[in-house]
């Protein structure tokens, strides 16, 4: 079964796209990468975001999580980012969830009490070389059953 | 009474020739030399000088517009290139009176032996050189383009991965690059090279290290980049880059030329490191402000603008190439102020390693009062005069 999720994975990857930096596609590879090693199932997962950022920059991204539903969110970025942050933030704007020890690829699981949209903050807290790309999926895990 | 009267005249005596040492002859002339007075110009005229105010502005105004109309245009050419010649990340155009025309093979060839040169490949933050050729009739509907004045769009205010430079060329460098008979004097290929990788400027340090924490970059900004004009100025001494380079100590301009700079340049070059600090950190602020189109203008003429430090357009070459990458880099990107994330990379107070550079260039000159040579022979011609006599004197009184 993994196997099966891994080569999806691969099948969806997209390819590299003319003109796309080095950087860029580093961390789409990456991200896939991410969604193929935390996915249980199918890797439906829609890549919310991705950009560059300065050190001590930082992101903000809305998404719709479905209640009942567990996530895993996640975030990489290229190879000279050293820290990043993510935060999952609450409808109302404040922190529900927030990994910052996991340096490069931080992840966040999550089971959302309602269907609603939630905001996702990434901080570039360390990059060596400005500016650092990066990528976040929220992936669907598991429905839990009503 | 007769010895009173020998010391009065002893005294008058001496008197006499400290006046004959000092004081001019009546009616002397001047020389006749010219006085070089190297930090004035003449004035022109209140219209003159006003219709100059407005010129400047008028020409600053428009590389502005340049500048983001550039922005624009260039991004589509910039995906070419990033598509085509995969491993660089320099594109190169040229337009002559506001018309695109194509890059003489001759400098296309050059600015990519300079980007080979800074090692420099594919880079996070890419570089569009946009060179401006000077047109020979002038349009005269507007005041003339500045030749070789330089411009320099940062990332953060395109698409934030392109650094844009405009270069707009001197009427020699145009007939250079055109290969025009009127030039005699064959150029060496190595010379353009270095003129156009000068040309390049903050952009090439942006492609090298990509873009400085707010510290580093709010500190380049208030100084208008003056110490980051090229990442690499080839070997020290090679080309005077100032009116101070040129200078000679055999000649009285020397010193002109020494005073027409700031007082924190002179005690630089004095070799004292409070002055090499003070001179480099001019402009370093706990709360930065860069400014939204973050514009870089700069005139490389060196007889048009007084430095702040002696060579200092290459001083943060040298300290990249001193500390080398993975230090510089931190300073670069370092959220920490100015003075300590330098110190850092330099393992030195930056006034002293400053101190050093600068002795490198420059043999160290002598401040503060110094009698004139000749002035301390008089004085001590004159004491042992005083003394001689008072000994001669005293060994006539003895009584026997």
């Amino acid at each position: 079964m993994r196997a099966i999720v891994v080569l999806l994975a691969i099948l969806t990857m997209p390819s590299a796209m003319p003109g796309q930096q080095r950087w860029e596609r580093q961390v789409q590879e990456r991200v896939q990468r991410a969604v193929a090693a935390v996915a249980t199932s199918s890797p439906s997962a829609v890549v919310k975001g991705s950009g560059m950022l300065n050190t001590s920059e930082a992101s903000s991204f809305k998404t719709t999580l479905i209640q009942g539903t567990s996530y895993a969110i996640v975030a990489v970025c290229d190879d000279d980012c050293s820290r990043l942050q993510l935060t999952l933030l609450s409808p109302s704007g404040s922190d529900l969830a927030k990994e910052r020890n996991s340096e490069s690829l931080p992840t966040l699981h999550f089971t959302a009490q309602a269907t609603a949209v939630y905001g996702i903050r990434v901080v570039m807290e360390g990059c060596r070389w400005n500016p650092c790309w990066y990528a976040i999926a929220v992936v669907p895990l598991s429905k839990l059953p009503s | 009474m007769a010895s009173l009267k020998r010391w009065v005249l002893v005294g008058v005596g001496a008197c006499v020739a400290l006046a004959l040492a000092y004081l001019p002859p009546r009616g002397a002339k001047p020389s006749g030399r010219e006085v070089l007075f190297l930090a004035q110009s003449r004035r022109g005229t209140p219209a003159r000088q006003r219709a100059q105010a407005v010129a400047d502005e008028w020409r600053a105004a428009d590389g502005s517009l340049r500048l983001l109309r550039a922005r624009r245009q260039l991004q589509e050419l910039l995906r070419e290139a990033s598509a085509g010649t995969r491993g660089s990340s320099l594109v190169v155009v040229s337009e002559s009176a506001d018309v695109a025309i194509a890059t003489p093979p001759l400098a296309d060839s050059a600015i990519h032996v300079a980007w080979r040169q800074l090692g420099l490949g594919e880079t996070k933050v890419k570089v569009a050189v946009i060179i401006q050729w000077a047109t020979l009739s002038a349009a005269r509907d507007r005041p003339l383009s500045e030749e070789g004045s330089y411009a320099y769009l940062a990332p953060d205010s395109t698409d934030r991965t392109t650094c844009i430079a405009v270069v707009s060329l001197v009427r020699y460098w145009t007939r250079v690059f055109a290969r025009d008979p009127r030039v005699r004097v064959q150029v060496p290929f190595d010379v353009v090279v270095q003129s156009l990788k000068a040309g390049l400027g903050p952009c090439a340090f942006y492609a090298a290290y990509g873009t400085p924490g707010k510290s580093v970059r709010g500190w380049l900004v208030s100084r208008g980049w003056d110490l980051a004009l090229t990442l690499d100025a080839g070997a020290r001494g090679r080309q005077a880059n100032s009116l101070f380079g040129m200078a000679d100590p055999r000649y009285g301009w020397y010193w002109e030329a020494i005073y027409s700079l700031p007082p924190t340049a002179v005690a630089c070059l004095a070799s004292r490191p409070e002055g090499c600090r003070a001179a480099v950190l001019a402009g370093a602020s706990d709360d930065p402000v860069i400014p939204v189109p973050d514009i870089v203008s700069m005139d490389r003429r060196w007889w048009t603008r007084v430095p702040r430090l002696v060579e200092g357009g290459r001083f943060l070459g040298d300290v990249a190439r001193a500390v080398g990458r993975d230090r510089f880099l931190s300073f670069w990107t370092s959220p920490l102020p100015v003075d300590t994330a330098l110190a850092a990379a330099l393992k030195r107070p930056v006034g002293e390693w400053t101190a050093d550079w600068q002795r490198d260039f420059v043999e160290p000159i002598r401040l503060g009062p110094v009698p004139p040579l000749g002035g301390v022979t008089i004085a001590l011609l004159i004491a042992a005069l005083a003394v001689a006599v008072v000994a001669i004197t005293a060994s006539r009184r003895q009584v026997r």
